[in-house]
């Protein structure tokens, strides 16, 4: 039995060695949760000492381990000694990378954008490794801004491609971040601005519309334009949306009916069929541009187009974001110069225009991230993204919408209220965006043929079938729904 | 009825103690007495690092575990040093509940500090609790 019964530590009574405490050499065994080491190191040196030969052993900076003894951290300042380390002990060690993770444990959130992990790596390491303890002050709520922040750096990211290609693809890099935390999508989902996109139907149809995928499988299945051009359903969606245990509700519900449909003769066939029909087309539509299927929360019936088995959550009003909170967002930063350069600029997005329309920000904290900012940084720089990003359709409405309400916008620049001059900004932003559009038609023109078609059905109030027309966007039937619904008769 | 050897408390504790200096387990957890002259190995120092995929991940957290003289028919007292936000611990003071961890609450004379602090890690893993926000690294409990 041990000998040491806790009288004197410091009498080395486990192996035979020599008595002299002078230069002994023992071997301590150093342990992380994956390896094992044995460091030989002299009996009287400290712990410092000790951890410049296992920084050595370990490939790890002195910064970065964390030495447990007997359940006590062991402080640079101590020594071996002190703590009644001898020959053949065994001392825990953790290694804290920048990454965050320990020797063991593998970092949350290495998801999809490989690229983060490195760049986040590389906008971190001195945090992180700097502390041993205390350190990373709030090391989980940094972890949202985290991702951003390894995002926003694009800089780092430039040599992996994401610097200047595509603003589909950063966008799709963005949603797989925040679909791998929950946290933050909830963050977003209380955002007043993404909420009030949501409410507006008709942004999010043109949302869908404008994906050439969508308009393909529209073509095909004119169902699935009928149930974009329903506003209830849209809005019902957008509920869903908001509410991600709803949500999930509603896929367990829909997965069991689904499953059901298998069990009836025949009914596997159609479920195939589905699938085939609907199903690919639309999903690799949907995450071309959004990751996801929008319809994957419409349980309304099993066997119409929308209806599709386990899909996860319906990300659909994710993508607004992008629009919006750009314009106003980064207004802040442009102050004087992006004015001056705007009203110069005609048609086109003016290049050296700071708004970064690509503002990642989904929170209102989120605007401010140094992450954030630094990715307004790089689209300002860009000009490619940015035209990128103007051609993304739905751009439009949404900064409409923005211009529309500058208390939205007001939300969206982190804490100030939009100034005249920023007012005035967002008017030739507008005029901007208007300019660059193909020529747009009056809606009478456009729905002309919908107009004769209704007032040769008996509905003679142009003005009434104007009114349903743009709000369903051309479909007849639902308009006629609209219009039915708010007569008396 | 089980025939059961009664080991006396020092014997046990300083096995105890020489397992935790030895590292037995697999480092994850580490224990060691609180003072090194203490002749009645009562108070013991214990750490916990936080399991990976939790929130906890990356921490270290630290325990006060106090053997009683009845112990090992009797469980130890623990109590979190370091801040931590976990069921079964109290918010104000970082004492461990006996009735919220199983091998407390169940204590068998065979359970041993190690045990417990296992425990405890698990407890860090379980769905409830693997989620719940934390203070801040590096805050303790003042008292």
């Amino acid at each position: 039995m041990a000998e040491n019964s806790g009288t004197d530590p410091s009498v080395d009574a486990n192996v035979d060695k020599n008595a002299a405490q002078d230069g002994t050499m023992i071997v301590v065994t150093v342990k992380t949760p994956k390896d094992k080491e044995e460091i030989v190191i002299s009996e009287d040196s400290s712990v410092a000492q000790f951890k410049q030969e296992i920084s050595k052993r370990f490939k790890a900076t002195q910064e970065q381990l964390v030495l447990i003894f007997a359940g006590k951290i062991l402080k640079d300042g101590d020594t071996l000694n002190q703590h009644g380390i001898k020959d053949g002990l065994t001392v825990h060690l953790v290694i804290k990378t920048a990454h965050k993770s320990t020797a063991g444990s593998a970092s949350p959130t290495t998801s999809s954008g490989a690229a983060t992990p490195q760049a986040s790596s590389s906008s971190r390491t001195s945090p992180a490794a700097a502390s041993s303890t205390g350190g990373g002050a709030g090391v989980t709520p940094a972890q949202p801004a985290n991702i951003l922040s390894g995002l926003g750096d694009l800089s780092a990211l430039s040599g992996l491609g994401m610097g200047s290609s595509n603003f589909m693809e950063l966008q799709q890099q963005m949603q797989r971040q925040l679909m791998s935390n929950p946290e933050m999508l909830s963050q977003i989902m209380e955002n007043p601005l993404v909420q009030n996109m949501m409410s507006n139907p008709d942004l999010m149809r043109q949302m869908f519309v404008g994906n050439p995928q969508m308009q393909q499988l529209m073509e095909r299945n004119p169902e699935i334009s009928h149930m974009l051009n329903n506003p209830e359903l849209m809005r019902q969606t957008m509920e869903l949306a908001r509410n991600p245990a709803m949500m999930q509700e509603m896929m367990r519900n829909q997965d069991r009916a689904l499953s059901n449909l298998e069990s009836i003769p025949g009914g596997y066939n159609a479920l195939r069929r589905m699938y085939t029909d609907i199903q690919e087309p639309m999903f690799s539509a949907a995450r071309e541009q959004f990751g996801n299927n929008p319809f994957s929360a419409l349980g309304s019936n099993a066997d119409s187009s929308g209806a599709q088995p386990s899909r996860t959550e319906n990300r659909e009003p994710l993508p607004n974001p992008w629009g919006p909170p750009a314009t106003s967002a980064s207004e802040n930063r442009a102050t004087g110069t992006s004015t001056s350069s705007t009203s110069t600029g005609g048609t086109a997005p003016n290049l050296s225009n700071p708004l970064g329309i690509n503002a990642m920000g989904l929170g209102n904290g989120v605007f401010s991230s140094p992450g954030m900012q630094s990715l307004m940084q790089q689209l300002t720089e860009n000009p490619q993204l940015m035209q990128n990003i103007m051609s993304a359709p739905y751009m439009r409405s949404a900064v409409q919408s923005m211009a529309q309400n500058p208390d939205l916008a007001s939300q969206v620049s982190p804490g100030s209220t939009p100034s005249q001059q920023q007012q005035q900004f967002m008017q030739q932003m507008l005029q901007m965006f208007v300019g660059g559009e193909p020529p747009s038609q009056t809606p009478e023109v456009r729905f002309h043929q919908q107009l004769d078609q209704l007032n040769a059905m008996g509905f003679i109030n142009r003005e009434a079938n104007l009114q349903a027309l743009i709000a369903t966007g051309g479909d007849i039937n639902a308009a006629i729904e609209r219009l039915l619904g708010s007569q008396p008769s | 009825m089980a025939f059961c050897v009664k080991v006396p408390r020092s014997f046990r504790l300083l096995e105890e103690l020489e397992e935790g200096q030895k590292g037995v387990g697999d480092g994850t957890v580490s224990w060691g007495l609180e003072d090194d002259d203490d002749m009645t190995l009562t108070r013991w120092n214990g750490m916990i690092l936080g399991p990976p995929r939790t929130i906890y991940e990356n921490r270290i957290y630290s325990l006060k575990v106090e053997c009683g003289p009845k112990y090992p028919e009797t469980p130890p007292f623990v109590r979190f040093v370091t801040k931590i936000n976990l069921n079964g611990v109290h918010n104000s003071n970082g004492v461990v509940d006996t009735r919220a961890v199983g091998a407390l609450a169940k204590w068998q004379n065979s359970y041993s500090i190690r045990m417990v602090l296992q425990e405890l890690r698990r407890l860090m893993m379980c769905k409830e609790n693997m989620k719940l926000p934390q203070p801040p690294e590096g805050q303790v409990y003042s008292n």
